[in-house]
């Protein structure tokens, strides 16, 4: 089987989060209060980082989108959200795991927790609405809409620690809390994870390209824009 | 120890298996 670049650079995504785990369970010492289980940590947060990195290019392919109506934007946003849902979804179960050890539950209803599970719900409906919709200048304008608006709850989940006294800690990179080897674990895996998301967000933007293609051979006059002059004859 | 184990194979299926599909989605589509 020929490799092309979308295998290559993925293969190479997967190397750098295998050295990552290492990194993760073989160098980072083990917390003196929590134990193995606080190792959860370092992909967690890590993921949350992968996701308000996906959700920003839902925002900026949005309001590209909607200053030049450029569809390469709309693909872009696109692409984006299902990455973002993704790291979302490994970030609140790995989050549930940790908390059902240290907290007893797998879930609280405080801020930080709540805040993350109606951002997955914002771009989870995003995908529906992109799912489901006729493809068109609409179902883009729409869908930048909702990318936009929805991006609000980024800044609400990463501030509200902060903000409202949750169960949820604090930030603790920003405060200096970790230890050096601990520290330097979370900056590597973090590189590591944002890679990852970035190669799968390409990958992802390669897909809404061919498949935009495709729409334009079987149903030309569906994704054509509206506002697209009548070509002279 | 369980949860931990049971939080990265979680992760690993997870955006393994997306990471895959994804290819083959890519290459399906790049055949046609």
């Amino acid at each position: 089987m020929r490799l092309n670049k979308y295998d290559r650079a993925a293969a190479g995504a997967v190397a750098l989060m295998l050295l990552a785990l290492a990194a993760i369970f073989f160098y980072a010492p083990t917390d003196w209060l929590q134990g193995p289980v606080q190792r959860i940590f370092y992909l967690h947060v890590s993921s949350a980082i992968a996701a308000y990195g996906a959700f920003t290019v839902v925002l900026l392919g949005g309001v590209v989108f909607l200053r030049n109506e450029s569809y390469a934007a709309d693909r872009w946003a696109r692409a984006g959200a299902m990455v973002g849902v993704i790291f979302t979804t490994v970030t609140l179960v790995m989050g549930s795991l940790w908390a059902k050890q240290v907290w007893g539950q797998f879930w609280v209803w405080d801020a930080r927790l709540t805040s993350t599970l109606v951002l997955w719900i914002i771009y989870a409906g995003y995908m529906l609405v992109r799912r489901f919709a006729e493809p068109g200048r609409q179902a883009a304008r729409i869908g930048a809409l909702v990318g936009i608006f929805g991006f609000v709850d980024v800044p609400v989940v990463h501030f509200s620690v902060t903000w409202w006294v949750t169960q949820h800690p604090g930030t603790i990179v920003e405060n200096d809390a970790l230890p050096p080897e601990m520290l330097a674990t979370f900056l590597f895996t973090m590189l590591c994870t944002i890679v990852f998301a970035a190669v799968l967000v390409v990958i992802r933007y390669q897909i809404e390209t061919l498949r935009d293609a495709k729409q334009v051979l079987v149903q030309p006059a569906k994704v054509v824009p509206a506002h697209q002059p009548e070509p002279v004859r | 120890m369980t949860y931990l184990v049971i939080a990265y194979a979680f992760a690993l299926v997870l955006l393994g298996g997306f990471l895959i599909w994804s290819l083959r989605t890519l290459r399906g589509l790049d055949r046609r």
